[in-house]
């Protein structure tokens, strides 16, 4: 594969990590404008682990992934009895909180007589992992891509589990979920702490795949992005907010000659889309009409005896 | 002491056309119930507009208002147009993630039509400041502390005073029963949008020329300030959206003295986060509602 190629495929799984943390929020109904912060939470303790205290990257990433959902569970507890636009922008002022503080952030250590670490408005440069210990681009596009496709099996089996359904229904109504004696309250915090999780291991490979970050990058059009991601690919399966991703990076990024006119269009795009398909282009219906399609071949393809089943008895389970 | 007296005056001054931005957006969000993300880029096309006459035909300030003004109501109807008009009842994230997606359209525009990064922009005055015993005040935010009151004024009459904000008041409380009545809430609310638009438009002119320049990241500046003005203040209020403004001037201009424009930035922030959590209907807003219905 070509470099540039890697590039790419490597921008729109880290992405895809904060677009699925946007996006989880959305199941239990709450629009995030801030999920970018847990991100630049990530990249800094990822970053600060291995460059500054030796980590290595498995370890700095469940730190920077703990760090990040800790401080999701924080701010999950006071915004808990917030809704809608006023969720939104609690947690984009959260978000620019975070930002702002990253700007004043300076730690820095002497390593081999050159000065590493965070370092204010200038950014956090030399994080230098994947060099030193030799993983190349591809590599770590691979490391990138099985940490996305486990996130998106915990996803699938979410969507089949019953913290599935609690989610969505507490996203539909809360308070008929509050009635059915679900605590409301409880699963709100959990979700807010996965999908800070999320967006933390995004933001520590993300911080390693660039070897840089700096305040700027986490600002309110990041946050906005992968929240519109989700709503652009589809709200009923964990695969629209990649969808969403894929379109905006994959196909207009990368298309250089549309370069200067690219928001030009996606803008248009969105909003066109969104017009005719409110909830995304892979919305609940589709989902759902795609899985009775998916279990109707299933059917047919055991009634003509193509591949004979022991366990017939599940036969009309299928994607929900 | 003088110092203190000297910020809170510069930031109720600045403080003013804060609350004209709040204004407008409070009077959007009132009348739709749905966020206009595209609300300061539309305001910055505006003000490119302004600049365009400025800088081809050498155009005066009041020349340069009526096209900041016109260029943002035209911004503001195609927004109402595209991301409100054609969206479901209950599609409210889907307007929302519309009109940012038409905020980036917006800017990429503004940045294809004027590629600088800074483009000048006329002065509203350039007389000396003003001395009130140690105090300066600059004659240019006088004018738009006084703009802004009189706009402001002008909002609450049209609201109040008139027949036009009594339908509009009507579709803000229910616009089922505003439509039974025989009002016609599609073409109130287009009137309602481009009216909010040119109120923000008047609202950037004045920021503008005060910063006697216009940049592309004027859109996000002002539906930053606009919002974080209107949520202190409390969404929907209009005397709200003014007391917001001017609140978060006096804080913006003692904190930037006093530590710097990064904590400035920060402590603007931390007083909206305060608000939400302490205080969600804000100063003047009644309590709040789930403003957004759940189901997207």
């Amino acid at each position: 594969m070509d470099d540039y190629l890697i590039g790419v495929l490597s921008n729109i799984g880290v992405i895809s990590f904060v677009a699925l943390s946007a996006y989880l929020l959305l199941l239990t109904g709450e629009i995030s404008f801030g999920q970018q912060g847990f991100f630049a939470i990530g990249a800094y303790a990822a970053g600060i682990a291995t460059a500054l205290w030796g980590w290595s990257l498995t370890t700095a990433l469940v730190w920077g992934a703990a760090v990040s959902g800790s401080a999701a569970l924080l701010v999950g507890v006071p915004t808990l009895r917030l809704h809608g636009l006023y969720f939104a922008i609690a947690t984009l002022a959260f978000a620019e909180m975070v930002r702002i503080l990253f700007e004043l952030f300076r730690y820095q250590i002497s390593i081999d007589g050159e000065l590493i670490g965070p370092n204010g408005t200038d950014g956090f440069r030399n994080i230098r992992y994947i060099f030193d210990h030799n993983i190349d681009a591809f590599q770590f596009l691979l490391l990138i891509y099985s940490l996305l496709a486990a996130t998106m099996l915990a996803f699938m089996l979410l969507e089949r589990s019953r913290l599935g359904v609690i989610f969505r229904m507490i996203g539909q109504d809360e308070t008929l979920a509050e009635l059915q004696g679900i605590p409301v309250a409880r699963y709100r915090v959990l979700a807010a702490g996965i999908a800070g999780m999320l967006a933390g291991i995004g933001g520590g490979l993300y911080a390693h795949l660039t070897t840089y970050v700096e305040p700027r990058i986490f600002d309110i059009m990041l946050g906005v992005h992968s929240l519109a991601y989700g709503l652009i690919g589809g709200l009923g399966t964990a695969l629209g907010p990649l969808l969403g991703v894929l379109i905006d990076i994959g196909l207009l990024e990368s298309i250089r000659a549309l370069a200067g006119y690219r928001m030009i269009i996606f803008g248009g795009l969105v909003a066109m889309l969104l017009i005719v398909r409110p909830r995304g282009l892979l919305d609940e219906v589709v989902v759902h009409k795609i899985g009775r399609g998916w279990r109707r071949v299933a059917l047919w393809v055991r009634r003509s005896g193509l591949k004979p089943r022991a366990n017939n008895a599940r036969a009309t389970g299928g994607p929900p | 002491m003088i110092d203190l007296i000297q910020n809170t005056v510069d930031g109720v001054m600045i403080g003013s056309s804060y609350g004209l931005l709040a204004l407008g957006f409070t009077l959007i969000f009132g009348v739709m119930r749905r966020l206009d993300l595209a609300y300061g880029p539309s305001i910055m096309i505006g003000g490119y507009f302004g600049t365009l006459l400025y800088l081809h035909y050498g155009a005066g300030p009041f020349a340069v208002a009526i096209a900041v003004v016109i260029g943002a109501v035209i911004a503001g109807i195609y927004v109402e147009r595209l991301c409100f008009a054609p969206m479901k009842a209950g599609a409210a994230i889907a307007s929302m993630v519309s009109s940012f997606a038409i905020w980036m359209q917006l800017e990429q525009a503004a940045i294809l039509v004027l590629p600088r990064h800074t483009y000048p922009f006329p002065p509203l005055a350039t007389a000396a400041p003003l001395e009130f015993g140690p105090f300066l005040v600059r004659v240019d935010h006088l004018i738009m502390l006084a703009c802004a009151l009189a706009l402001a004024a002008a909002v609450h009459i049209a609201l109040y005073r008139t027949r036009f904000g009594l339908a509009l008041r009507a579709i803000i409380g229910n616009p089922v029963a505003a439509h039974l009545v025989g009002i016609n809430v599609r073409t109130a609310v287009l009137l309602a949008f481009a009216g909010a638009s040119a109120v923000g438009g008047a609202a950037g002119f004045l920021v503008l020329a005060v910063d006697q320049q216009v940049t592309p990241m004027f859109g996000m500046w002002a539906t930053l300030k606009g919002l974080i003005a209107m949520m202190i203040g409390g969404l929907g209020s209009v005397p709200g959206a003014v007391v917001g403004g001017l609140l978060l001037g006096i804080v913006e201009a003692n904190s930037q003295w006093y530590f710097g424009p990064q904590i400035r930035d920060l402590v603007a922030y931390v007083v909206l986060f305060a608000f939400l959590v302490v205080r969600p209907q804000g100063l003047l807003g009644s309590a709040p509602e789930p403003a957004m219905p759940p189901k997207a």
